[in-house]
């Protein structure tokens, strides 16, 4: 696209500086992680770990108990994400028909949820969930984004290109509106439903103000929150030791494993699903 | 008309769910907020109404005020840095011509916008410790005689906040400008070669004018975002940097949840969505203005 020499050599540069600024403290977290814990409180960078260790992870396991929030996080973001995409793909559906009176206002009352963020709504939102029984619940965290304006209109922009002859013909063969959803829908627009879910996974999996607000009983805890409470030095521990960095870091390291797996799978979605959504806007 | 609603009748009781989460979940819990706002908080829940009394309250809290600056640096620094640096790793990106080192740079770049800040934090805080790898090098360079401690300096808070926010949305928003870049028509460089038009004028000339429907877009999502920040100020808030990064939003967390005053709590939290949806009118205003113009023009 460009031509000089200056602009290959700078562009260079700023993405491998960019990269580094990436590689090399997710690297020195994984090194730390590998230390013991008397490794891990020296001085210095640790870039591969002196004396290679499991301690840390062995007392993140066994003393903290770090599988519980684990498994919670786990059931939100399956269970929450499952129905995001079942809702928004139902919702997306209606949308798109042609001859339904009343699909204005449908389409505008869902478009009018875009102006209000949780962020803005949190006290209310909690008195609210205290009113219908859903603090300290798990469900809790599946109902804070059940469904979203945005995840509904990402699958109707799917859906919209999928072509009509098609699905007029399977209405004429006597096609109800299941049975076009799963068997025309679904296949033709498996990238939407792809993106929604991929998208919908990251949120769940690193939701934090709705645990920290909604969730107080310690057997629901959820990973971002014991996350943050091993990482902060918070944790509550019966024992009052000192929680030395290879076990913070072996903390970081199991929560990432995920979203590492899970990454180079959905990237492609990950990355259409935003230029879809960032063209609607 | 009667006809067809009863033809679709599948469909309305498929969208009805649908529609009353959004109204049990979000537009109940919005009216909610603005009635206790009005309500005196009891112990038990509101017990009767005192006009604008909460708010009286909010606006004469030094602290909300504090809290309303703060969150306007913090938004008009993310909103600046996140919406102007990752132009430039997305022009970096169309330079890489093998496509295995162009995908992985991407991918490598784009990370860091699936991390939690929980994450994110954890990160830095050990290559930003006083012991850490970026202190280690300042010192031994003798840049520094001090280490730094970043997390815990006031001077730092407000940069740490807006540094991360940056740098977890730099990859997001540099693939959003990239993609825009590839729907730029060669022939149109081609033709600025032949003028001999050098880098600098067709990046300034026909590549950014090309990508400034991207970059308002962006502009809008990153200030209604940062608008709004919670994660990362909450997690990097202390003793030390509290009056340099405490948000509104953390503030109506504070006040609501944590001292369980409702009613001031609300108020600040209808302040806070005043002031955003002021600011994103302003802005849409301003940015449809500038279209007009260009369109006039």
């Amino acid at each position: 696209m460009l031509k000089g020499r200056a602009v290959n050599v700078i562009s260079y540069i700023v993405l491998f500086a960019l990269a580094a600024m990436m590689i090399v403290p997710l690297w020195s977290v994984l090194a730390t992680s590998f230390s013991t814990k008397f490794g891990s409180l020296q001085p210095g960078v640790i870039l591969w770990p002196s004396t290679f260790s499991l301690e840390g992870y062995d007392t993140l396991l066994r003393r903290l108990d770090f599988l519980l929030p684990f498994a919670n996080t786990m059931y939100v973001t399956m269970l929450g994400t499952g129905l995001h995409v079942l809702l928004s793909a139902v919702a997306g559906y209606v949308l798109i028909q042609e001859d339904l009176p009343g699909k204005k206002i449908i389409a505008g009352i869902i478009l009018l949820t875009l102006t209000i963020p949780t962020q803005v709504i949190l006290v209310p939102l909690f008195v609210v969930f205290k009113q219908f029984g859903l603090l300290n619940t798990l469900f809790s965290l599946i109902v804070s984004e059940l469904v979203s304006a945005f995840s509904i209109l990402l699958m109707k922009t799917y859906f919209e290109q999928v072509p009509k002859s098609m699905i007029e013909s399977a209405r004429m063969d006597g096609a109800g509106h299941f049975k076009l959803l799963m068997d025309f829908y679904l296949p033709l627009a498996l990238p939407g439903f792809a993106t929604v879910a991929a998208f919908q996974i990251v949120h769940k999996y690193n939701l934090f103000i709705e645990p920290l607000i909604f969730i107080n009983d310690p057997q629901k805890i959820t990973l971002q929150i014991a996350l943050q409470s091993v990482i902060l030095g918070e944790s509550s521990t019966s024992t009052n030791d000192f929680i030395a960095p290879n076990v913070t870091m072996a903390a970081i390291v199991l929560a990432l494993v995920p979203l590492l797996i899970f990454y180079p799978l959905m990237q492609k979605y990950l990355i259409s699903g935003l230029t879809v959504g960032g063209v609607k806007e | 008309m009667l006809e067809r609603i009863r033809r679709h009748w599948v469909l309305y009781v498929l969208i009805a769910p649908i529609l009353i989460y959004f109204c049990a979940f979000l537009f109940y819990p919005m009216a909610q907020g603005i009635y206790l706002s009005f309500q005196k908080a009891g112990l038990l829940g509101p017990v009767g109404f005192i006009g604008l009394e909460n708010y009286a309250k909010v606006f004469s809290t030094p602290m909300v005020w504090q809290a309303i600056w703060n969150t306007l640096i913090l938004a008009a620094g993310i909103t600046i840095l996140g919406v102007i640096l990752p132009i430039i790793p997305a022009i970096a990106l169309v330079q890489v011509v093998p496509d295995w080192l162009k995908r992985s740079l991407q991918t490598i770049i784009y990370t860091p916008y699936l991390f939690s800040f929980v994450i994110i934090i954890g990160i830095w805080l050990n290559t930003l410790s006083p012991i850490g790898l970026v202190n280690t090098v300042l010192l031994e360079t003798g840049l520094i005689s001090q280490p730094i401690t970043f997390f815990s300096d006031p001077f730092w808070a407000r940069p740490m906040v807006i540094g991360l926010t940056v740098w977890k949305d730099m990859g997001f928003h540099a693939l959003i400008y990239l993609a825009a870049l590839l729907s730029l028509s060669p022939d149109i460089l081609e033709a600025a070669d032949i003028d001999g038009a050098n880098d600098f004028k067709k990046i300034r000339d026909i590549i950014l004018p090309h990508l400034m429907p991207m970059i308002k877009v962006v502009f809008l999502i990153t200030l209604l975002g940062s608008l709004r920040t919670f994660d990362s100020a909450f997690l990097m808030l202390n003793g030390r940097t509290a009056d340099q990064i405490r948000t509104l939003a953390i503030f109506t967390y504070e006040r609501g949840i944590l001292n369980f005053d409702l009613g001031v709590a609300s108020a600040a939290g209808v302040v806070l969505l005043a002031v955003s949806l002021l600011i994103a009118g302003l802005a849409r205003l301003f940015l449809r203005n500038e279209e007009d113009e260009v369109r006039n023009a």
